[in-house]
């Protein structure tokens, strides 16, 4: 859709609750160089959210949908948990479905974009949990890589099943005691950035979300790989503190600890020479734009 | 002979069926339905005017269809839209998506498909009618309004039609809005008097 | 009990944004489905099942297929992709399992793109939980299920089991008795399953290898047309293009917060998947010739009641009947969601006994119609056959006589 297609009908314009006309007027559609550090200063995409206080993934949540390039022209996929009690307050479309299909129904849903609409530029993104992606819906996470499939996979990384209450899961680290796993999980943290990158995603970055430059650079990387060359992947750590036994503002130093020399979740990009090539050329042209830009306003 | 169903003001009850499932036929094109009564379509333009002129507090439900300028169409309907409240008069109040809104929605000024009922029950609405809903959105509130309000329902519904309100249009234009309004004119003109209490329209402070 | 619908005056309502007579895919023209499937000329074609359904696809003007292979569906699955070579259908892929191909046709509509596929048996049941996913999502995507056994042990042979699993899903669900039958409802299911008001996916059944791999007679239009096309924006929902208002929306949000009035409106959603499943009655009496059910000589105090290619072996057992001078009538249910309840009430009000012969072990199609009979001790569930044995006319014949008090010599099994 055109920034200039979500817009209120003048003759009702004055009935309208206020966050809508927010919505309108100071939301960042349109503007391609929308970043994180709109966040204060415009309208989010996210109107609300029933997730826990201090709760990672809903920062996670707020940096994704500022950066992410083309939010008009954009929809999302989700998988049941904890996102998808905020995704019904994100001002974008987005599908529930249900728990484990996600990358099939993106596969689906981004072809049909493509079919319809041939000429313009439709960006879908999955975005769900560890269990969803690592475990029940795992071989059809890997099958859209294998086939191909133009969109970018967002995982939520807490390491366990938050929303049913702290289960063992596939993304969990070893010898971690969890419901499920009552002697503690007996096997490694899946390693799905280097398998995804072996299955052929065309860029893959595992991170936190302490750093939201890194965040917005991880996902404008991807949506910009995922539009020209095929699947992409991302994995976030986003700790469930009240599963792992943290307070509600612990959340950062959790993260940051997790990203510290030697963690288990420095950041770290894998990608083809090609894909490199690419991005630098490209984030080049978005350097000189945005200059442009500042001169012209100045 | 089983007696047949009518799709009359609630409160129906705890769960009540859905008018279909009790074997309501939407209209065909042309036509529209009263109670469950196949009409004339002509018939029901009067029948809906005098309804909303009789009622005490006269409200219009325009949906996203219609609030949202997605197309010239649907500024032309919200054009519409306004003159029949300005001609009623009549409350406007929004349905401007249809997500279950945390913590609570105001039900001062607007309503949500999952739980219509707070803003019939907050405002005392009488009587109301649907514009510019999505017909899925529009089925779940009209059921669960006849289930726990005495609100007659109405929907003005730019497909097949809505077998769950107490009467509705189908294939709905901004000329047949137009029609509508012109039929309350035309009473009116005839020395029918709106009912409607005294209102302030707009309310749209934000809560919470 | 639904009220009886009158279909004869109705016609086929489409988008009125469709430009009848424009050009559709390859070398075909958009044609009034009213004028397509009740005035065009035919011409017969001598095809198999699975051949008629590549034949129905190439003029449904069909967005996307998903395909994966399992028999005895997956003939047909492969020939829609050949459509797709031709350029007959914009997107074609194989999928990696039923249960993923469903996520998949199920991403395709909340896109807006018309999909059909195809499925059957165990395959029908991997899938499983995406049909009343589809259904609560209202999403109008036709799956035809070339029904067969289910596991285990495995039998890769004709059995209407699944069916029974398929009832309960929100999803229309028809029974073809022949080729002809799966041709134009094929064509027809589109035209009803994306009414504004219906908008739910159709089960569209037919009898694994009795209807896909035997060659039958089939009249196709002679003239090449095709349907008109699918217009996501009549849709009962938002389509998820972000092309329609609301953008602040999910398609099949949690609504069950923790109070009374959020679990009622969950109750009324799927009141409203049924409620769409009601209002199909009136499209579907159109592109099934004027009712739900076809009958033969109501005034017989024996009717034999039943769907799919079971209806097929009642007609000859019938002809074998009237050489003896037992006269026997007949009920064919075509479409088993909506089900006929009160079409089904008249056509067996004059009945002494009604015999329902079925191809599975359950008998679901006997329980059905108990539930919605008067005097249901007329209703008798039988003859049954599974596991891919077919159903000899003399089986019906012998299970008739038994009841009639005829001295009949059992017919024995035949490996």
């Amino acid at each position: 859709m055109s920034k200039e297609k979500i817009a209120i009908c003048e003759d009702l314009a004055d009935i309208m609750p206020p966050e809508y006309h927010d919505m309108v007027e100071n939301a960042t559609f349109g503007n391609q160089d929308r970043s994180w550090k709109d966040i204060g200063s415009s309208k989010e995409l996210i109107e609300q959210h029933s997730l826990c206080a201090g709760c990672p993934e809903s920062i996670a949540f707020r940096f994704i949908m500022s950066s992410i390039p083309n939010p008009e022209d954009s929809v999302f996929v989700g998988s049941t948990g904890c996102t998808s009690l905020v995704f019904p307050h994100v001002g974008i479309h987005n599908i529930h479905s249900l728990f484990g299909n996600q990358n099939a129904v993106a596969s689906g849903l981004k072809r049909a974009l493509a079919v319809r609409f041939p000429d313009r530029i439709k960006d879908v993104f999955v975005l769900a949990g560890d269990g969803a992606t690592v475990d029940i819906g795992l071989d059809m996470t890997m099958q859209s890589w294998f086939r191909q499939e133009k969109f970018t996979t967002i995982c939520f990384d807490n390491e366990l099943y938050a929303n049913t209450g702290g289960q063992e899961s596939g993304l969990m680290q070893r010898g971690f005691v969890a419901k499920m796993a009552p002697k503690g999980k007996n096997f490694d943290k899946v390693r799905l950035p280097e398998i995804a990158f072996e299955a052929g995603c065309h860029y893959v970055a595992i991170l936190t979300v302490s750093k939201p430059n890194r965040v917005e650079q991880a996902i404008r990387r991807a949506t910009y790989v995922a539009r020209e060359f095929g699947p992409t992947y991302i994995q976030l750590y986003t700790p469930c503190i009240l599963e792992i036994g943290k307070q509600s503002m612990e959340g950062l130093d959790e993260m940051k600890d997790s990203e510290s020399i030697g963690g288990r979740f420095v950041m770290r990009e894998l990608m083809t020479d090609e894909v490199k090539a690419f991005l630098k050329e490209k984030e080049a042209e978005d350097k000189a734009r945005r200059k442009k830009a500042k001169t012209v306003t100045a | 002979m089983e007696e047949q169903y009518q799709v009359m003001p609630g409160p129906e009850a705890f769960l009540p069926p859905s008018a279909a499932s009790m074997g309501i036929v939407l209209p065909d094109p042309g036509q529209a339905h009263i109670e469950g009564r196949l009409v004339d379509e002509e018939e029901a333009y009067e029948y809906a005017a005098r309804k909303l002129l009789a009622a005490k507090v006269p409200t219009l439900f325009p949906g996203p269809l219609v609030l949202w300028r997605w197309n010239d169409k649907a500024a032309k309907k919200a054009a519409a839209i306004r003159k029949l409240a300005n001609a009623l008069p009549a409350r406007l109040i929004p349905m401007a998506d249809y997500r279950p809104k945390y913590p609570k929605i105001n039900p001062a000024v607007e309503i949500n498909p999952n739980h219509p009922n707070l803003t019939i029950w907050y405002n005392k609405i009488d009587v109301c009618i649907f514009i510019g809903v999505h017909c899925h959105q529009a089925n779940l509130a009209l059921k669960i309004i006849r289930g726990g309000t005495d609100c007659y329902t109405m929907a003005m519904c730019a497909q097949a039609g809505h077998e769950d309100a107490c009467l509705s249009f189908r294939d709905a234009d901004p000329a047949k809005i137009e029609k509508l309004t012109a039929a309350v004119e035309k009473l009116k003109s005839e020395g029918v008097k709106s009912e409607a209490e005294d209102f302030d329209q707009f309310v749209t402070a934000r809560e919470g | 009990m639904n009220k009886k619908v009158d279909g004869q005056n109705s016609k086929i309502l489409f988008s009125e944004k469709v430009d009848i007579g424009s050009k559709g895919p390859v070398n075909l023209t958009v044609a009034d489905p009213n004028h397509m499937f009740f005035e065009a000329k035919r011409k017969a074609c001598f095809l198999t099942g699975s051949e008629v359904i590549k034949e129905a696809i190439r003029r449904a003007n069909l967005d996307m297929s998903v395909a994966y292979p399992i028999t005895p569906q997956s003939e047909a699955a492969a020939l829609i992709g050949e459509l797709y070579a031709e350029g007959y259908l914009k997107e074609y892929f194989r999928g990696e399992s039923e249960f993923a191909v469903m996520g998949q046709c199920a991403g395709a509509a909340f896109g807006g793109a018309r999909v059909f596929t195809t499925t059957a048996g165990p395959g029908t049941l991997r899938a499983m939980e995406n049909f009343p996913m589809w259904a609560g999502s209202r999403l109008p995507i036709q799956v035809c299920v070339t029904c067969r056994g289910i596991n285990s042990p495995l039998s890769i042979q004709p059995d209407t089991l699944e069916l029974y699993y398929m009832l309960e899903t929100g999803a229309l669900v028809w029974h073809a008795e022949t080729a002809q039958d799966l041709y134009d409802w094929i064509l027809g299911g589109f035209m009803v399953a994306e009414q504004p008001d219906v908008h739910l996916p159709l089960a569209l059944a037919c009898d694994g290898f009795f209807v896909t791999h035997t060659k039958d007679n089939v009249m196709i239009q002679e003239d090449e047309l095709c349907l008109p096309e699918y217009d996501p924006y009549r849709a009962p929902v938002p389509c998820m293009d972000m092309e329609v208002p609301p953008v602040r929306m999910m398609r099949d949000p949690f609504i069950m917060k923790s109070n009374y009035i959020s679990y009622m409106t969950h109750a009324s959603w799927q009141q409203e998947v049924r409620a769409a499943i009601e209002r199909s009655r009136k499209h579907t009496k159109v592109v099934m010739g004027g009712s739900l059910i076809d009958t033969e000589n109501l005034d017989r105090d024996i009717l034999l009641v039943s769907s799919g290619t079971a209806v097929s072996q009642g007609r000859e057992a019938i002809r074998l009947l009237e050489e003896e001078g037992i006269n026997v009538g007949l009920v064919k249910i075509k479409s088993l969601r909506p089900f006929p309840f009160e079409e089904l009430k008249e056509a067996t009000a004059n009945a002494k006994t009604i015999f329902v012969p079925e191809f599975n072990v359950a008998g679901w199609l006997a329980r059905e119609i108990k539930a919605c009979l008067p005097d249901n001790e007329r209703v008798i569930a039988g003859p049954q056959v599974a596991g891919g044995m077919t159903m000899p006319s003399e089986v019906i014949v012998m299970e008739i006589k038994k009841k009639l008090g005829m001295k009949v010599e059992p017919m024995s099994g035949r490996g």
